[in-house]
């Protein structure tokens, strides 16, 4: 073989492969280029999903037990104490106590302290188990702490939307795909079917389906079987985009370039297809989790979400119906305050991500 | 604004307006709408939570309707809310003969009907006629049928009505005071078996033909009810007056507890009845709305959790489901009953106006309530040591089982949309849980949670209340083992227990008896038995309130109804 022999076939020639930057910098730069409201709105998710994950440790009560001398009562001063106490707790409270049961009125006894102890019996906070309580965000109408529900509300909350639009999106994704690659009669059939499924009076629909889960149902399983409901009206809509889109992509210069290479369906799919549909996924489904939230809330306002004792964002609200309660004891507002913050930090990650994600919006 | 007593002549009027309209400038400047100045148009205005379903009073099941037929419509014998005691109405006296067999009405003369006829004994056996009638569905023939026999009633002349029963039955001067209706209205429609779509809300209200202190003038559906002073009422109690001295009534229909609030607290209605938690708030603001809020006494009702222990529910292919064991267990049913904490309910749920019930018969009912009977203690180590007695220990994890093993859990329901409900089943449930036992809460629509109760008996456990009767047979459905509404276990052929058949006779007995006083014990005894076998568990009972207008004058409620409405009026001013 002569060293000198001149090349005559012609390569491809590959291009360079792209310089890694580790996940560190990418988030990084991410982080740089995301603007204000998305920076808060990520922390905002970032505290939720730890207030979900650890509710354990950070709710300092049960969120069923019940205080039944202190019902409605106000959310708790927290005092630093003077450095020479600091071997008995950094933190005290006054313990409250009623002084009007018809008017649920309260007095701070200022000649008791509750010593609220960090990093005690596996909670980040906590008092003693005999002492009285220290409620951060007040009490509800049974005198449990409200900050517990909050903490143990926000796993239902958060992870109904995760959970959600997992199965809407990769029902989706899949039927859509499907229905666009392959086209013909399967597509008609699906696309048929979407169609009656989207016609139907959601919220109805989900009314009558919560009505026959059956009553010795625990909690949890009630949950899974909302999200199940919810996530099965969900995806028709969402699988008619991805079919189009999958459809559209078909066509485009680069596929049939890929195509005319030689390049295998499956390579197509994976390395064209899906990847300009993922764009348009991931951001749908940030969108869409506020709906869950939303959907969830609405349903346990109604009596027909997640039942006492268990609690959730969206019945922990329903106790703020009442205008009595409302005027008087203005903090069962607060569930309401995360619900919003929740869904407004989706929102904004949402559109970042379409900014960042979509094709057409590619610098 | 000032207005003379000879009304305001246009210059007047003028002058009023042009200071007015200066005066709107002004801060502080107070300006009557004309159509929230109740007190010049002698119309009371009040709300209500639902539309009526029908005008026929004699096909009403609910209260709604109910109101609306109380008004146009009267009886022979009206209950005096503070005696208690029955009084005469269109019937102006009546005698007792042949041992109480025989009752003999005398009506009232010259009574008109609202469409100027007048009122005949005639009128009175054609509604029992009706009410007897096998084809018209209604709730009095049940409280008006003697040991399964109707009353034969008939009418020697037009102002006497003659009425038969087989036997003395004390309760019917409480049964009798049913809404009379016009038969020169009514016969053919009976006749003609339409008479279950007459006098519907579609009919127009000119149509119908009453006896009552009101007309009604207008229905607006899912927004008012209008009543107008019927000039030929015939009651009356200074001979040159007329009554009911207000000229109209005004029923606002609110579905929204809070939005009748707030209407109340802006003045467009006059009355209103408070929920414990708002009962502080009127009062404190009482002087400024110009308001009186006054306590009126022990709810009438009861408010209990039953078990199911109907057979029929657990008995499943020849399999028993041991649920039926432990609610028909009296060391669990007591176990039960002091794990009911009714102090905290009463704080929790009821801002502290209520009180803990004992017996089924509230103490409003002065002649039949038991006052004797001791209350089970809220006492959860108590209850454990029962259950533990019985041979309900608990497993290692904590959860208690039955003496054969199975875990003890069950589900517990009420009707959604209650707050008050909700919180107890919420404490119930928290104490049950510390016993080991669980419980599924779920809530259930009422229509559903009726049919499951009366038709399905597919539940566990529930909490409901019933009203009161002052005539503790009227709650015969309930009592008696072979009722419809006999919750823990209806419709029995013969009793299911020795206790059961004990209550049946003790009802036949109180019935038969004519002396007030002589019959109370038998009731007595009923209430001892039920406290003392636990069909009901007792939880507690609100202390009702009422909230007015100070204006208006001779208003008074009590907990078995208004006293003399037709005296009602705002003062002059």
């Amino acid at each position: 073989m002569s060293a000198a022999a001149p090349r005559t076939d012609i390569r491809l020639e590959a291009p360079p492969p792209e310089r890694q930057a580790s996940l560190g910098a990418k988030l990084r730069r991410e982080w740089r280029l995301a603007s204000w409201p998305v920076r808060l709105s990520t922390l905002c998710l970032a505290v939720f999903y730890i207030l979900a994950l650890g509710s354990p440790v950070i709710a300092p009560y049960n969120p069923t037990r019940q205080y039944r001398s202190l019902p409605d009562c106000p959310p708790m001063a927290l005092h630093l104490a003077a450095p020479s106490e600091w071997r008995r707790g950094f933190f005290y409270a006054y313990p409250m106590r009623m002084t009007d049961a018809v008017r649920r009125t309260y007095a701070e006894e200022r000649g008791v302290r509750t010593w609220v102890h960090l990093f005690s019996r596996g909670h980040i906070f906590t008092t003693a188990p005999g002492a009285p309580p220290y409620f951060l965000l007040g009490s509800d109408a049974l005198g449990r702490d409200l900050f517990s529900r909050i903490v143990y509300g926000s796993r239902v909350s958060m992870f109904i939307g995760i959970l959600g639009v997992a199965i809407t999106f990769s029902l989706g994704i899949t039927i859509g795909a499907l229905s666009g690659y392959v086209g013909g009669l399967l597509d008609n059939l699906i696309m048929r079917w979407s169609e009656i499924e989207m016609s139907l009076p959601s919220f109805y629909f989900l009314l009558a389906l919560a009505a026959i889960i059956p009553s010795g149902m625990s909690t949890v399983k009630t949950f899974f079987m909302i999200v199940a409901i919810m996530s099965f009206i969900g995806w028709a809509g969402f699988a008619r985009v991805i079919r189009g889109m999958t459809a559209s992509v078909r066509s485009v210069p680069y596929v049939e370039a890929a195509r005319a290479l030689g390049a295998s369906r499956w390579r197509i799919l994976r390395r064209h297809v899906i990847p300009s549909v993922m764009g348009y996924a991931i951001v749908a489904a940030t969108l869409s989790i506020p709906g869950f939230i939303l959907g969830e809330s609405a349903l346990s306002l109604l009596g027909l979400g997640i039942q006492e004792p268990a609690a959730s964002w969206g019945n922990l609200l329903a106790q703020a119906e009442d205008v009595h309660a409302l005027a008087h004891y203005p903090w069962i507002l607060l569930p309401g305050v995360f619900i919003f913050l929740a869904v407004m930090s989706f929102n904004f990650l949402g559109d970042h991500l379409r900014d960042r994600l979509d094709p057409s919006h590619l610098r | 604004m000032a207005s003379g007593k000879g009304g305001i002549n246009r210059r007047d009027f003028l002058k009023i307006a042009a200071a007015a309209a200066a005066g709107l400038g002004a801060a502080g400047c107070h300006v009557d709408y004309p159509s929230f100045n109740h007190a010049e148009q002698q119309v009371l205005y009040s709300s209500t939570t639902s539309d009526p379903r029908t005008f026929n009073p004699i096909l009403v099941t609910d209260t709604a309707s109910g109101q609306v037929t109380g008004r146009l419509f009267d009886g022979l014998v009206n209950v005096n809310p503070l005696t208690t005691l029955p009084e005469p109405a269109l019937a102006k006296s009546w005698d007792i003969a042949d041992g109480g067999r025989t009752i003999t009405f005398h009506l009232l003369r010259d009574v008109k009907w609202s469409d100027g006829r007048p009122f005949t004994a005639h009128d009175v056996v054609f509604t029992l006629a009706t009410i007897y009638d096998p084809e018209v569905p209604n709730s009095s023939r049940p409280t008006l049928t003697v040991d399964g026999k109707p009353i034969v009633a008939e009418a020697p002349d037009d102002y006497t009505v003659v009425m038969r029963i087989p036997k003395p039955f004390a309760p019917l001067l409480y049964a009798i005071g049913f809404s009379i209706i016009p038969a020169h209205v009514l016969e053919p429609a009976l006749r003609a078996g339409s008479f279950n779509r007459t006098w519907n809300i579609n009919t127009p209200p000119r149509k119908l033909v009453g006896l009552g202190p009101y007309d009604l003038a207008r229905y607006v559906p899912a927004q008012m009810m209008q009543f107008r002073r019927n000039p030929d009422y015939w009651m009356r109690v200074e001979r040159d007056k007329v009554l009911p001295r207000l000229r109209g009534e005004t029923v606002l229909i609110v579905q929204d507890q809070n939005a009748a609030y707030l209407k109340f607290m802006a003045g467009q209605t006059d009355v209103y009845s408070p929920r414990p938690e708002e009962v502080a708030d009127l009062l404190d603001k009482a002087k400024s709305l110009g308001i009186t809020v006054q306590k009126i006494g022990i709810d009438t009702g009861s408010l209990f959790f039953c078990f199911n222990r109907n057979p029929r529910h657990y008995v499943r292919a020849g399999r028993t489901n041991p649920k039926l064991k432990w609610f028909t267990d009296l060391n669990f049913l007591r176990a039960m009953a002091h794990s009911v904490d009714k102090q905290g309910m009463i704080d929790l749920c009821f801002h502290g106006l209520a009180v803990p019930a004992v017996s089924d018969v509230s103490p409003a009912n002065k002649i039949f309530h038991n006052p004797n009977l001791k209350d089970y203690a809220y006492d959860l180590k108590l209850a454990a040591g029962l259950l533990e007695s019985a041979g309900y220990h608990r497993a290692g994890s904590g959860e208690r089982l039955d003496p054969e093993g199975n875990r003890i859990e069950f589900d517990l329901t009420t009707n959604t949309g209650v707050q008050t409900r909700d919180q107890m089943c919420a404490m119930f449930l928290q104490d049950l849980k510390t016993l080991g036992i669980k419980v599924n809460y779920r809530p259930l629509e009422f229509t559903t949670l009726v049919d499951k109760l009366t038709n399905s008996f597919d539940w566990d456990c529930v909490l409901i209340g019933f009203t009161g009767t002052i005539e503790p047979n009227n709650g015969a459905n309930f009592l008696r083992s072979s009722g419809n509404l006999h919750l823990w276990n209806p419709n029995q052929k013969t009793p299911a227990t020795p206790w059961e058949a004990k209550i049946d006779q003790l009802l036949d007995e109180g019935a038969s008896v004519m002396d007030i006083k002589a019959r109370a014990p038998y009731y007595w005894q009923i209430q001892q038995i039920l406290h003392d076998q636990l069909p009901v568990i007792e939880t507690v009972r609100q202390i009702a309130y009422d909230a007015y207008k100070t204006s208006l004058e001779n208003f008074r409620d009590t907990v078995w109804g208004r006293y003399r409405p037709e005296l009602i009026q705002f003062r002059e001013s």
